[in-house]
């Protein structure tokens, strides 16, 4: 079954070419919301194995999204996207929970290997839990 | 006399402080200009398609870029006491239409309320949107089979809110929505929906959708929604209505129905916080003649997970195609070879116990098969190699894979409802074209350098070392050059590739290649002596190599160009933005041109700021400066009477009368001395013993010198910063100035130098001045002679390169002082060139049998 990669960013110009990218380079499957209150009914409604979400948007941002998302989901990677010269948030982001971060403008590979560290990451812990289990 | 007055009369306002103030200006001047060819260039970087960004970072760039272009414009305007007046308003200018360029939004067409379906194309697309806009193309110039119909235009949904008063309705309730969670969203959005709804469509519009309806061959029709914009498209598409089967009469209230569901929450929720008005995301709306289709599906003109199988894949339902995609059934699937005769790989027949089918009365409902029908294909093979043949045919018409709607009538015809791009996914990470797997074969000519410019490109060597050449660059050369020249972009369009012993990724010149995307290698140093003329060459950017011959591994190994990057709006506004930034139009200083009111662009403001601050520095007022209180004395051998004005950092002691070289910290001054005491020069002639001396002198030359040259006498005067010099000289006859900054910015570097005067008959001393300019050129300096003054300006090599230029040019100074005299003939001046080449200074070239004895 292929990964499900959740994307969130207010600029719907960015979300499409996230996932043009995505869908060219990638099998994975990619859903977009330019909405972030949507994001936690979407999270119920499918299953998903990263969020990558934008730092600054309106209503509710990056780091309010990695709350939201770890209480639903506490195993869910999030790479979190913020602008040049905000490295300080960014860490805050981290330290918050997030797996990764990445500054715009990035190189299309660049967003590309940050992704597959995140899920190979995410199967790493499962399979760390399954061995928990046994 | 009133000047020396004023000297001792006025109160300590020291010449030093003005001069700080001016080198202050300049030293700002300076960085304002590095960063402001850093953000050019990293603008220009973002348009090779390699780089997502937003529009954040366009407004963060232009605003920066902005910034550091008017700084230059106030430090000059400082420098040059208002000179270049003109160029605030320009600078103002620029930032404005930028201004507007990243607020544009996109202009609704003026086009009819509707427009016929047989007389669409893609083109239309902006008025239309691409669903309706395809459609056109695909009846109109493939003359594939489509549905009779109609597109209700952008036009007219701009007409429909303002018609109804909708625009300002919605924009208050959209500024005033209570939204602080998903449910209030969703709530503004029903309301919204309603609000739409409940509208009237104004009678115009109405008039004109009646009677487009009625023009139709059935009264049954398919109303869908056509987002304008690819944006649109991609994040809000697939929420929007779809009606089938409805009655052509109630189009108006289909046509509100169609529009009222583009207000989903995430549309509201862009319109809310992206602060937009409602009419920047149009929506078109497509009328078709409903088709009542036996068997309807959905074809991919490749497997989109395995392209390599060279397979069209069909799922195929009876009925309507709804059930074809949203999982009520499991479709057929035919499974067929995109090669001649296409062959059916696989043919997967399923039982399909009911049907999506049109309703007598309007509407559509699922209607249960017979059983002998529900297990029957729902194609025959002849009409599944049909729709193969036209998948094909799609995909080579729109250029890339398609995702196809088909449908086959009551009568078995097949009609095509839609094709779109199809996202065919490739392996993960199958494409990285920076990572190299192994090296070519064939050894490297030269392996370093700087990429300015990525990519690699083949062509013949030709050797540019002199501006005025470009009109000699011959198609598809690579341009090879010492130094970098912003006069390419005159040939850009038919250079492969262009390589420079100097430069940085941010000069003129690599701005400029960046935007003819030419790979550019800078900082190969002795490229020119390792390339011959004529050669065949492969230069690759990315890794910094140049082979000889053409390695076709490397030259088909280019970055892929990503069409939809380069057609999003983010990409297109940057576009708009570069074209007032970027091209370079004062390309030549010496032109006549090169004037403030020609300055067009960003670029041309920068350059043109930079060029004459540093000729600004070039004639510092040195009659006002000797005015200075801070003036030391060089104590040393050479035989110049050599004065030192420090503005900060030039010397290791400050207020002494007298300093040694010892004292000397200013690196450009080192390196001229150094020039100076080569100890193959030697020099010649007296001069005058102290300051005393020199003010009478001054005093008794002042007015018969042009300005400038004033004040000097037989003396040298230096000013001096630890990265700076100025150093005037008159030395008998003749008058020498050299104005450097060196420091560990390589932008900022560089040497102007100028030479005139003289005692000897005037064709001498143009002999000289031809002379110094074929050195001075040999050196790296760009150089002009006129009469018997010799000018030259060398820019942007490294500190090290430039202190080693600055040695030569000292030494140059002091080899030319005495040479006009004795330059009788064009032999004479050959013999002095070459014992230049040679590195011999003595002179001796002078006296022919002492030189070949």
């Amino acid at each position: 079954m292929p990964e499900r990669i959740l994307v969130v960013d207010d600029e719907p110009n960015m979300l499409r070419l996230l996932k043009t990218i995505l869908m060219d380079k990638t099998g994975y499957e990619v859903t977009t919301t330019n909405n972030p209150l949507e994001v936690s009914k979407l999270l119920q409604e499918a299953h998903y194995h990263l969020v990558i979400s934008d730092l600054k948007m309106p209503l509710v941002d990056g780091m309010d999204l990695i709350d939201i998302i770890k209480k639903l989901e506490p195993g869910l990677p999030i790479i979190i996207i913020t602008a040049y010269g905000t490295i300080e948030t960014a860490e805050e982001a981290i330290q918050k929970g997030a797996y990764d971060f990445i500054t715009k403008p990035f190189r299309k590979e660049t967003i590309l290997i940050t992704i597959r560290r995140a899920l190979e990451w995410k199967r790493m812990q499962g399979e760390l839990a399954a061995l928990k289990k046994q | 006399m009133f000047k020396f007055l004023r000297r001792f009369l006025k109160e300590e306002v020291d010449e030093t402080s003005r001069l700080q103030e001016q080198f202050g200006h300049f030293r700002r001047l300076l960085t304002e200009n590095n960063q402001a060819l850093e953000i050019m260039a990293d603008m220009e970087e973002k348009l090779s398609g390699e780089f997502l960004f937003d529009t954040g970072y366009l407004e963060t760039q232009a605003e920066r870029l902005v910034t550091s272009v008017s700084g230059m414009v106030g430090e000059l305007d400082l420098l040059t006491e208002g000179r270049y007046a003109e160029l605030t308003a320009i600078c103002q200018g620029l930032a404005q239409e930028i201004g507007r360029e990243l607020a544009a939004v996109p202009i609704i067409p003026e086009t009819p309320f509707i427009l016929s379906l047989s007389s669409l194309n893609r083109e239309l697309a902006p008025a239309v949107g691409s669903k309706m806009a395809n459609l056109g193309e695909i009846g109109n110039r493939i003359g594939l089979p489509v549905p009779q119909g109609f597109a209700i235009t952008a036009s007219a949904y701009k007409r429909f809110l303002e018609g109804a008063n909708l625009t300002g309705e919605l924009e208050a309730r959209l500024s005033q929505a209570p939204i602080h969670d998903l449910e209030s969203l969703e709530t503004v959005s029903q309301e919204i929906q309603d609000l739409i709804r409940r509208a009237p469509v104004p009678p115009d519009l109405e008039d004109a959708l009646r009677r487009a309806a009625q023009n139709l061959p059935t009264p049954w029709l398919a109303v869908r929604s056509s987002a304008v914009g690819e944006d649109t498209e991609f994040s809000f598409a697939g929420q929007f209505a779809t009606l089938l089967n409805v009655d052509a009469a109630g189009l108006p209230e289909h046509y509100k129905e169609i529009i009222a569901s583009k207000f989903t929450s995430r549309a509201i929720f862009y319109w809310k916080y992206q602060q937009f008005s409602v009419n920047e995301l149009p929506m078109a709306v497509g009328v078709l003649a409903m088709v009542p289709a036996r068997a309807s599906g959905v074809m991919f003109s490749q497997d989109p997970h395995a392209p390599h199988n060279e397979t069209v894949l069909i799922t195929s339902v009876w009925g309507l195609g709804k059930y074809a995609v949203d999982g009520t059934i499991s479709p057929d699937l035919y499974v067929i070879s995109r090669k001649e005769g296409h062959a059916i790989k696989q043919r997967r027949v399923t039982e399909k116990p009911v049907a999506l089918a049109c309703q007598a009365a309007g509407g559509v409902a699922p209607v249960t098969l017979p059983a002998k029908q529900a297990a029957a294909p729902s194609l025959t093979d002849v009409q599944a190699r049909t729709l193969t043949e036209i998948a094909l045919l799609l995909e080579e018409h729109f250029g890339g894979p398609q995702d196809i709607e088909w449908t086959v009538g009551e009568a078995g015809n097949i009609v095509i409802l839609q094709s779109r791009p199809l996202r065919v996914s490739t392996p993960s990470f199958a494409a990285a074209p920076r990572e190299r797997s192994a090296e070519p074969a064939v050894p490297p000519l030269l392996t370093f350098g700087i990429r300015a410019v990525g990519g690699a490109a083949a062509g013949r060597v030709h050797l540019f070392l002199h501006d005025e050449d470009v009109a000699g660059i011959p198609p598809g050369a690579v341009v090879v050059a010492k130094q970098p020249s912003a006069r390419l972009v005159l040939a850009m369009d038919r250079i492969a590739a262009i390589i420079t012993e100097v430069g940085s990724p941010t000069d003129h010149m690599t701005i400029l290649a960046r935007e003819f995307r030419i790979p550019t290698l800078v900082d190969v140093g002795g490229a020119t002596r390792v390339l011959t003329p004529g050669q065949i060459v492969t230069v690759d950017a990315d890794a910094a190599r140049v082979y000889p011959g053409i390695v076709t591994e490397l030259l088909d190994r280019q970055p892929e160009t990503d069409e939809n990057l380069r057609n999003s709006s983010v990409f297109q506004k940057l576009r708009r933005i570069l074209k007032l930034t970027s091209p370079l139009n004062l390309l030549d200083p010496e032109n006549s041109d090169f004037r403030a009111d020609k300055c067009q662009t960003l670029h041309d403001l920068t350059r043109f700021c930079h060029e004459k601050a540093m000729d600004a520095m070039f004639t510092p007022d040195v009659e006002r400066a000797l005015e200075s209180s801070r003036i030391s004395r060089l104590a040393t051998d050479l035989p110049l009477n050599l004065f030192i004005l420090d503005l900060g950092g030039g010397l290791k002691v400050s207020g002494q009368e007298t300093v040694t070289e010892e004292d000397i910290v200013s690196r450009p001054f080192k390196a001229l001395l150094r020039g100076f005491h080569h100890p193959g020069v030697s020099w010649a002639g007296q001069v005058a013993p102290d300051l005393k001396g020199f003010i009478s002198v001054f005093a008794n030359t002042m007015y018969d010198m042009n300005k400038g040259e004033r004040g000097l006498g037989g003396k040298s005067f230096a000013i001096v910063t630890d990265s700076y010099l100025n150093f005037n000289s008159r030395l008998g006859y003749h008058f020498g100035l050299v104005d450097a900054y060196i420091s560990e910015e390589r932008n900022d570097n560089y040497i102007s130098f100028q030479f005139k005067g003289g005692a000897a008959a005037v064709q001498r001393r143009e002999r000289r001045a031809r002379l110094l300019k074929q050195i001075l050129d040999e050196m790296g300096f760009k150089a002009q002679a006129k009469g018997d003054l010799v000018q030259g300006r060398l820019v942007k090599y490294s500190q090290l390169e430039t202190e080693g230029i600055m040695e030569m040019a000292g030494l140059l100074m002091a080899f030319c002082r005495q040479l006009d005299l004795a330059l009788s003939s064009e032999n004479v001046l050959e013999r002095c060139l070459d014992a230049f080449k040679k590195e011999d200074y003595s002179l001796k070239c002078l006296r022919p049998e002492e030189a070949t004895s």
